[in-house]
């Protein structure tokens, strides 16, 4: 539970302390409680592959998995993380290892600027941990929260098709060729 | 709970509930708002359910958009859910967030509204039950007193229902106009609009036609247009009022037709 006695209200700087763990790595932090978890990833862990842009929870930059499940981390006040599970981008790879869908945005060319990119894949990520083999409109619903003002889409949703196909081949179970809807 | 209850009948108007934030933190990066004292909810266990109990559902306080969304007890409700910003919104956004602001855009709210929904309301005196009906007052006001949070949320089963939205694109964003249908098991119908008055309203007189005449296509033509004499939108940088009457009208008519369709007895299983 956030908020400080009345008798710490008026005090200009308000400490908290904060308990989370961020792709895998345990932080104790103390931080002013009104903080966003993005200003907290960006400027208290150096993690500056979470973007900030819209700050109003439209445009989908500031996306981060939480407890596996993403969420736009400008509307979150960092204590909110009290004992939860971040992943940023910077989690996503093994070390110089790309994760299947960072490699499948890649091939694809549907990185340009690239601000976009951390939120539009880890909702990739997501959609696929949930969904697998997911069609055309589901990718597209999928990214619906997610904004980029340069590839025109296309380019992103072939790329989250293919890290789709790709995670079947990499599975044992040989499905890769199965027929899909 | 008992600790969040206690620390706002102690803070008073200086401490504001906390859940999703997709509301509250925009506010305050906005400089709409400002806070002096949080009381976070979103941390507090087992406040996250959406679960069927017999006839009803009951909605937790914590439940969110993305949990409405999967639940078949209320198709108007799910249809709602499911048009609130993006995933990640609906993954954080709740259902009593969407209440506590008691915007007349709010989606959940048309659909609840449309359902009859009872909220509870928990305080240090003790808890309540409020009908939707009276539940709000006017854009961002409530009958939640200062020291009493929305402790669950119930709505009965009903036949049918359905809830249809026109926003400017097809995702994250606000409706200009939404409306929510339900047919009762003993018949009744209910109509809800959203963004076209100071809350979510209640078409009185269309649901009153509907009650002497059926859901025939005569009397759901009539009804439309009860409609569009009985909102009361304005105009904004999003549309005007004459507009968002024009579309309250087809709206209904499209639910009426679908809650038509679907309660012939004779009709095939819906697709
Ligand atoms: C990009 C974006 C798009 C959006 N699109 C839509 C949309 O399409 N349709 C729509 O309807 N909404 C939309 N919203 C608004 C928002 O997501 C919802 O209103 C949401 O349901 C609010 O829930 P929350 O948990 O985030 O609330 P919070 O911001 O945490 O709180 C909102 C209010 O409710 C109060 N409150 C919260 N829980 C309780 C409780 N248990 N008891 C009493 N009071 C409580 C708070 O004190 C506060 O006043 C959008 C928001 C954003 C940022
Ligand atoms: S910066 Fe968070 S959604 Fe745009
Ligand atoms: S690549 Fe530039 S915003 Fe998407």
């Amino acid at each position: 539970m956030i908020g400080s006695t009345p008798e710490a209200a008026g005090q200009a700087e308000r400490s908290w302390s904060l308990s989370f763990t961020v792709n895998g790595e345990r932080h104790e932090l103390a931080i002013q409680p009104e903080r966003t978890l993005l200003e907290v990833l960006r400027e208290d862990l150096h993690l500056t592959g979470t973007k900030g842009a819209c700050l109003e929870g439209e445009c989908g930059s500031c996306i981060v998995l939480v407890d596996g499940v993403p969420q736009n981390s400008c509307l979150i006040l960092a204590p909110q993380m009290e004992g939860r599970e971040v992943v940023t981008i910077e989690g996503l790879a093994d070390g110089t290892v790309l994760d299947p869908v960072q490699r499948a945005f890649v091939d694809h060319g549907a990185v340009q600027c690239g601000f976009c990119t951390p939120g539009v894949v880890l909702s990739t990520k997501a959609l696929l941990a949930g969904n697998p083999h997911p069609t055309y409109d589901e990718v597209r619903r999928g990214l619906e929260g997610n904004i980029c003002r340069c590839t025109g889409y296309m380019k992103v949703l072939a790329a989250a098709l293919a890290a789709a196909r790709a995670g079947v081949a990499d599975d044992a179970s040989g499905q890769a060729d199965r027929p899909r809807p | 709970m008992t600790e969040a209850l206690e620390l706002k009948s102690r803070l008073k108007d200086k401490g504001v509930f906390l859940a999703g934030g997709t509301d509250l933190v925009v506010g305050v990066a906005k400089g709409r708002l400002s806070v002096e004292h949080w009381i976070d909810l979103s941390g507090v266990p087992g406040l996250s359910y959406v679960r069927e109990e017999g006839e009803e559902l009951a909605i937790g306080p914590l439940a969110t958009h993305a949990m409405l969304e999967r639940s078949a007890f209320a198709p108007a409700l799910a249809q709602a859910a499911r048009t609130v910003g993006g995933p990640a919104i609906r993954n954080r956004g709740t259902i009593a967030g969407n209440l506590g602001t008691a915007s007349p855009a709010g989606d959940v709210s048309v659909a609840l509204l449309a359902l009859d929904a009872r909220i509870a309301l928990v305080g240090s005196h003790g808890s309540r039950s409020v009908p939707i009906r009276d539940f709000f007052v006017g854009p961002g006001k409530t009958r939640i007193a200062h020291d009493e949070l929305i402790q669950e949320v119930r709505i009965r089963r009903s036949a049918d229902s359905a809830f249809l939205k026109l926003g400017k694109r097809q995702s994250v964003a606000i409706a200009l106009v939404s409306a929510a249908v339900v047919r009762q098991r003993d018949g009744r119908v209910a109509i809800a609009l959203g963004s076209v008055g100071p809350t979510p309203l209640r078409a009185a007189r269309a649901e009153a036609h509907l009650a002497l005449a059926g859901l025939a296509p005569e009397a759901i033509g009539e009804a439309a247009s009860l409609v569009r004499a009985e909102v009361t939108p304005i105009d904004d940088h999003r549309a005007s009022a004459e507009y968002r009457r024009a579309v309250s009208g087809v709206l209904v008519r499209r639910l009426l037709e679908q809650l038509a369709a679907s309660s012939k007895p004779e009709s095939p299983a819906r697709a």
